[in-house]
Parts: structure tokens; sequence; C-alpha cells
């Protein structure tokens, strides 16, 4: 018995401290549960009471009531009961309150009190409590309550202890706590529907059945039972309502009416509430003009800093890459599998791999701003804007998410209830720029938008590289909104849903919780660069690398490598010269320059004559009215799988051969010569940077995305359409700002 | 004298007299504190407005908020 694993759930309202808990307790080792049929992810985490009892962690996503609408809502429910075949019913239910305001997080456990499974009962943010004077008794709402009550401070790891001891002894007592009563004429109904649906729906949802109109438990049991059973419960309802127990609105007033002695009992709050920080930086951060402009200036200040940050930590894993090529190079003989091992795999996956130091700083900040409760000023800003295109500030924490990511963000449009809504949110997540998108802008914005410098005289002021990746983020949050409001209008059309969002205190987010978020988000990236990416990145190759001979059947590799060894007498004579005090002659000189040049002309030729510049050249037209040449368009075409593939693809097809670590032959300069040099479109180089960038911007380049949006919406009929139109809009966007640009250039001379 | 909530002006108090709507919507809006007798604030009005229920931030459009009628009552914070 002692050794036995014990099963907690953890149970809590949103911003009740339940993640925070969770990481506090289960530590590391913590892994994520899928459930079939539902896009429910549930965290699970293991760790060892004192004694050396295992506990199971679930935790389940916060809700503010057991009242399950959607399938997904029902997961969390179905665990509880024990009625998911893949975990054990939870022995103890962990349900975790925010001190300052139980009388609202009180109401989830009064529910949790019906599931007939022992509940203990964690206060969290005792301190932030006491600062406002607020002081909960524990003791005595243990005794109002009938389950053991903890206070704790989860953020700062106090209380820890005596709530793991709680939760065995009362794991070991097994005692489940006698639920809220509710009036007699409803229980009644509920016994005369319990024989209707059978003994094999638990008490508990046959109480939701009767108490949530129009819920998860009726659709369910509607499906499977019958119309009868639809009938059977408008009538019961109806008897309720007429002995003045109207339903659902009975829940609230028994519950609430149970949770007001109960927290008049055990808490003393003084008369006034005290002005808190959070009321100071309300007015502020929720001002129409100042929240507003706030809100830009940060979002300008992240991008600014990802690029200012990450920028020794990109050239230190350059180096490794550079290095590592060199020496590949360096000690193997030519032919295939050096190519694959060095330019495929090496310099492809690795000029994809230098963007990890701004993926995690993108992350941190986005941790940052959603831990502190930020997110949901910035969603309470937007919902003006975003209810003009039919949606609302829900649909906006999505979208921020899809910053970072578009297929956590597809996931995140789980809280919208509305399923119009949550499909136009879902079509547009895409176009926010991910932190895949940001290599191809740090690149492009690095090469051609520098900031003027000794190096760089032609560059120009400070604040054009910032403002020019702020503009590409800019460009998917002004198009989302306008193609929502389109899809509202056409596809989707429903009525404004209602919206009701709860604004979280501001908290201090933990360093602990910033740094795994963004451990997790590298890791991530990695495990993409070494699937997906990796993958791709060889395909392109083998595409660039055969046939590997040219029209006499010369192999490239054998003239490379004699044009090589011509230059390599040249230096070697030039060098023997330079010892000597000599000066080094003319032809010598030449020599080494032709050699470079002519090896430069045959691997271009190679790489024209390829499997992909063959395709690539056969496309050109198509590639022409952007402003790209045939090596810019098969980048964009090899990246849909996965458009961290773009930079490496680049790498790969603009990799004239120099050996890296050579005299700065870094992927940008090279990008700048060629691009610069090119008779056609030489001089419009930035405008076609752009270009690209915003065909970038706006393309679904990323077979994950279309994979959750196709698990989200169960069917591909939505991916597919997401899929063409911002293919659609993404050449067309390339297009206008090429077309324009080029004016631009012409008329500015 | 009862208002719908959306004609408050910021910083007024007003107890909740009546939530109609769809049942759904109303059980909704009382799992979140709104409901018969508890007591809110308006911080913000506008679209969207923001209250503050006992300590906590909820934000709701004006068309909700027409469909909660409230009794408007005197400054300070009466214990709920």
């Amino acid at each position: 018995m002692l050794t036995k694993t014990v099963t907690v759930a953890l149970v809590g309202n949103p911003n009740a401290g339940k993640t925070t808990l969770f990481n506090a307790l289960s530590g590391l080792r913590q892994r994520v549960g899928n459930y079939p049929g539902v896009t429910v992810e549930l965290k699970k985490g293991s760790f060892t009471a004192p004694g050396g009892i295992p506990i199971d962690l679930i935790d389940l996503p916060g809700t503010y009531s057991l009242a399950a609408r959607s399938p997904d809502e029902m997961v969390a429910v179905d665990l509880l009961l024990g009625r998911r075949p893949e975990e054990p019913r939870p022995d103890v239910v962990l349900s975790i309150v925010d001190a300052t305001n139980l009388d609202r997080h009180l109401y989830l456990t009064s529910q949790l009190l019906d599931l007939g499974e022992p509940v203990v009962l964690a206060v969290n943010m005792v301190d932030a409590a006491e600062a406002q004077g607020i002081k909960v008794d524990c003791p005595r709402l243990a005794q109002e309550m009938g389950i053991p009550v903890i206070p704790i401070q989860a953020n700062k790891g106090i209380g820890l202890d005596a709530l793991t001891a709680a939760l065995l002894a009362a794991a070991q007592a097994g005692r489940s706590p006698r639920g809220v009563a509710f009036p007699v004429a409803f229980e009644k109904e509920v016994a005369a529907l319990q024989t209707e649906v059978g003994t094999e729906v638990p008490g508990f949802l046959t109480r939701r059945l009767l108490l949530d109109v129009g819920g998860y438990t009726e659709q369910w049991l509607v499906a499977k039972q019958g119309k009868e059973l639809r009938e059977q419960l408008d009538a019961a309802r109806k008897r309720l309502a007429d002995a003045g127990i109207p339903v659902p609105a009975v829940e609230a007033r028994t519950r609430f009416g149970w949770v007001r002695p109960v927290v008049a009992a055990a808490v003393t709050k003084p008369a006034v509430r005290a002005v808190t920080w959070t009321d100071r930086l309300d007015k502020v951060l929720t001002h129409r003009v100042w929240g507003t402009l706030v809100f830009l200036g940060l979002m300008f200040l992240v991008f600014e800093s990802i690029f200012l940050w990450a920028k020794p930590l990109m050239e230190m894993i350059d180096g490794v890459r550079q290095v590592s090529a060199k020496w590949v190079e360096g000690t193997m003989s030519p032919g295939p599998l050096r190519g694959l091992l060095s330019d495929g795999i090496i310099k492809g996956v690795g000029s994809v791999l230098v963007f990890l130091p701004q993926i995690m700083i993108l992350f941190g900040f986005i941790a940052v701003l959603e831990d502190c409760g930020y997110m949901a000023r910035a969603a309470f800003l937007m919902d003006r804007l975003m209810s003009k295109c039919g949606l609302s500030g829900k649909s906006f924490i999505p979208l921020l998410s899809s910053v970072a990511c578009a297929v956590p963000g597809v996931m995140s449009t789980r809280v919208i209830e509305n399923r119009r809504d949550r499909l136009a949110t879902i079509m547009v997540a895409p176009l926010m720029s991910c932190s895949a998108r940001l290599p191809v802008y740090v690149l492009l914005i690095a090469t051609f938008l520098p900031v003027a410098s000794s190096d760089r005289p032609d560059g120009f002021p400070w604040w054009v590289p910032g403002l020019t990746l702020f503009a590409m983020y800019m460009l998917g949050f002004i198009l989302a909104p306008i193609i929502a409001l389109l899809l509202k209008r056409t596809l989707l059309k429903g009525a404004t849903p209602v919206f009701v969002m709860e604004l979280p205190a501001y908290k201090r987010p933990t360093v602990r919780g910033v740094l795994r978020r963004m451990m997790d988000a590298g890791y991530a990236f990695v495990r993409r660069a070494g699937s997906v990416i990796l993958w791709s990145m060889i395909l392109i190759w083998v595409m660039l690398y055969f046939p590997y001979s040219d029209a006499a059947g010369v192999n490239y590799d054998d003239r490379i490598a004699a044009v090589e060894k011509k230059k390599d007498t040249a230096e070697e004579e030039a060098k023997a010269l330079e010892t000597a005090g000599q000066e080094v002659p003319e032809e010598i000189q030449k020599a080494i320059t032709d050699a470079e040049e002519e090896r430069n002309a045959i691997n271009g030729e190679w790489k024209r004559n390829s499997y992909m510049g063959r395709v690539g050249r056969f496309l050109e037209p198509a590639f022409e009215p952007l402003g790209w040449d045939w090596r810019i368009g098969m980048a964009a075409i090899a990246s849909f799988p996965a458009r961290e593939v773009f930079v490496g693809m680049l790498g790969m097809v603009y990799d004239l051969g120099d050996e890296p670590g050579e005299g700065g032959s870094a992927l940008p300069d090279t990008l700048r010569k060629e691009w610069t040099a090119d008779p056609a479109r030489g001089r419009y180089a930035v405008v076609v940077a752009l270009s690209v960038m915003v065909f970038v911007a706006l393309c679904l380049q990323c077979a994950s995305t279309l994979a959750v949006i196709h698990r989200e919406t169960k069917g591909w009929a939505w991916p597919a359409f997401t899929f063409a139109y911002m293919t659609t809009l993404a050449y067309a966007g390339a297009f206008v700002t090429f077309q324009v640009g080029r004016l631009i250039v012409n008329a500015t001379g | 004298m009862l208002l719908p909530l959306d004609m408050l002006r910021a910083g007024e108090w007003a107890e909740v007299e009546e939530v109609s709507g769809q049942p759904g919507w109303v059980g909704r809006l009382a799992e979140l504190g709104i409901r018969q007798g508890c007591r809110l604030q308006i911080v913000q009005p506008g679209s969207p407005c923001l209250l503050n229920i006992s300590g906590c931030r909820l934000c709701l459009r004006p068309g909700e908020c027409s469909q909660i009628l409230v009794r408007p009552v005197d400054g300070v914070q009466a214990a709920s």
C-alpha cells in the first residue's frame, strides 16, 4: 500500500498559479500526454514524497468550472472521474485557489467536492493577499469546508512539504468530502434522471446533464440515448423553473450561497480594498492612447533587442559551423559524401541553427509578457480592433502566440468557444510572423539594410533595421484582421460572439519559468532542425549536386580540384617569393584571381546544370515579376516543408566554394556581392530583399502548421484553403513590393 | 432605479439585479462572478469596458453589458 503510486490531479482557475505549482512540485520530470480525438495536451509530472512514495501529478487545463462545453473540456472531467482509459482515476484532487480572490475560485472547488474523491485545497499567493490586507484563516477554512487546506506560495516554494503530506494523508484516508447541498426538488430530478440514463453514467455527470443547458454532457447523452432524453430534460428543467429553481442559475446561486459564509468565517478583508499595483499599472496600460503607445513601443523594443542581444551568440555558432565545415573538407577527399556532409548538413542545417539564440530570446520575451499578465492587457486593447473584424480579443492571444510559433498558436484557439470564430482565427494565425521567419528577415536585413558603419558606408540610420523587422511583423498584424473580416463576411458568416475575459493581477515572472520556456523552445527548434529541416536540406543538396559531371562527362568536383590545385601552386609560389623578400609578379597574382574566378564559374555552371537549377530555370519566368532569379525562387519552393530551409538553401546555392573562414566568406557578403552584381536586378537588390521578406511573411511554408490545422479542424479542407490563400497572397504581396519598389528606385535614380 | 451596465460611468459602483440572455451565457457570467446580488465597479467604460468585481478584472463588450441590469450604489465596496 505504501509504495503504490499516488495519482494527483491539479485543478484550478486560470491565473491561480497552477503551472507554477506544477513546476515547483515536479521539477524537471515532466512529460506531455496526448489524448486521441481531442486537442488537449495534459502535462504529467512525477516526484517522490518524503518516505519514498511516488506521486504522479496531472496538470489539467485551467478552467473556471467543470461545466464542459466541448469535447476538449470534457477530457478534464472524464479524467477526474476515471473515465479515460489512458489514466487511472486520481486518488486525490488538488484544488489550487488564489488567496486574493477566494470567493470566485472556491466556486470550482465546490464543484470538485461533488466528484466523490478526496480533495485537498492549496491556498496560493497568501503573501500577495496579506499585502492587500486580506488574511486567510486556513484551519478555520478547513473546518468550514471539511477538507484539508494548506497555505502556499508556489512561486517561492513555501508550504510545499505540508501540501505533499496533506496529499498523502488524504490519499490514504480515501475519504471523499460531502458536496454542496442543492435544493431537495433538484436532487429529486437528478435521481429521476439517473434511473433514466442508467448506472454507467456517474452521478456527477447526471447533475451536469441537468445543469448545463446545451452543454457537452447533454449533447453526448442525447446523441447516445435518443431524443426522448432531451424531452425529459426540458420537462425536468421546466418543472424546476416553475418551482423557482431555474437551471442553470440554481448552480451559481447554490454554490455561491455556500461559498459566502465559508469565506466570511475564514477570511478577513479590509473594508476598502487597497489600491494595488495592478490598479495603478492598469490605469496606464489599458488606457486607449497610452496603453496602445506602450504596446507598440514594447513590441518595437522586443524586436530591436532580438537583433542586439543575439548577435554575439550567433557569431559564435557560425564560427563553430565554419570550423567544422573546414575540418570536414580538410580531412575527407572530394566526392559526394564530403559534399553531403560539408555543404548539405553542416552548412545547410548549420545556417539554420545559427538562429537558435534569436528564437530563444523571442520565446523568453513572450514568456515574460505572458507570465506577468501583460498579454491579457494587450488582448483587451486589441478587442476594439478585433471586434471590428467580427472577432474578439480572445482571438488576439492565439495570434500573439503565433508570433513565436503558429503551432501552439493554432492550438491555443481552443479558448474560443464559437466555432466560426475559432476557424477564422486558425485561418489567419499562420499570417503572424513566427520565429522561423525571423532568420530570413535577420539575414536579409543585416545584408541589405544594415546600419551605416565604417565597414558599411552605404548603410542606413540606426533605426532602419529594427523598423524593417517591425514592419514585417506588422504586415501579419494588419493583414490577419482584414482576412479574418473577409472570412467572417463570406465563408464563416455569423453573429459577433459574446466576449468576456479576465485580466489577471500583475505578477513577477519567475526566472525558472521563463528559462524553462526558452529551453523548451530551443529544444523544439533543434529537434526540428534535426528532422524536417535536415531531410529537406539533404534533398536540396542532392538536387543541387547531381548530375555532377558536365556535358563532356568530366566531374565538376575534379574540375574544381584541378583549378584549386592551380591556385594553390600559384599561391605557394607567391608565398615563397614573399618570404624571400621579392615582389610578387603580376602574372602570379593574376593566376590566383583567375583561378578563383574560374572555380566560381565552374561552381555556378554546376549549380545551374543541376536538377534544381534546371527546374529553377524552367520556372524562372514565374519568379521574374517578383524580381527573383531561379536561385531565390527555388529556395522559396524548397522551403515549403519548413521555412527555416530558406536560409539554409541560400547558404548552399550561393556557396561559391570559398573555403569557410577565409576572408569572411559568410553568407551575407556573398549574397550582397551576388545580388548587386546581377546585371538586371543589381540596382534593386534592396527591393528584391524586401520582396523576398514579404513573400516569406505571407506564405504558409510550414508542414507542421498544416498538420496542426488538419488536426484542429478535423479535415483537409481548411488546411488546403489556408495554404492556397496564403500562397496567393504571398505571391501578390511580393509582386507588388518589387514592382512598386522598382518604380521608386527608378524615380529616385 | 435599474440601468443596463453600459450606462454606468467610470468609477461608479453598482449591484447586479438581473442577467438575461442565453442560459449558457448567463451561467458563464455567473462562474466569473457576475450574478444577481454581486457588486461591481466600472473601471473603464467603452468597448470593451473594464469591470472590477471583488478585486478581479473582467472585460465585456457593450452589447453584453446591456443584458446586465444593475442598480447603482454609493462609492464604497460593501462586503459581498
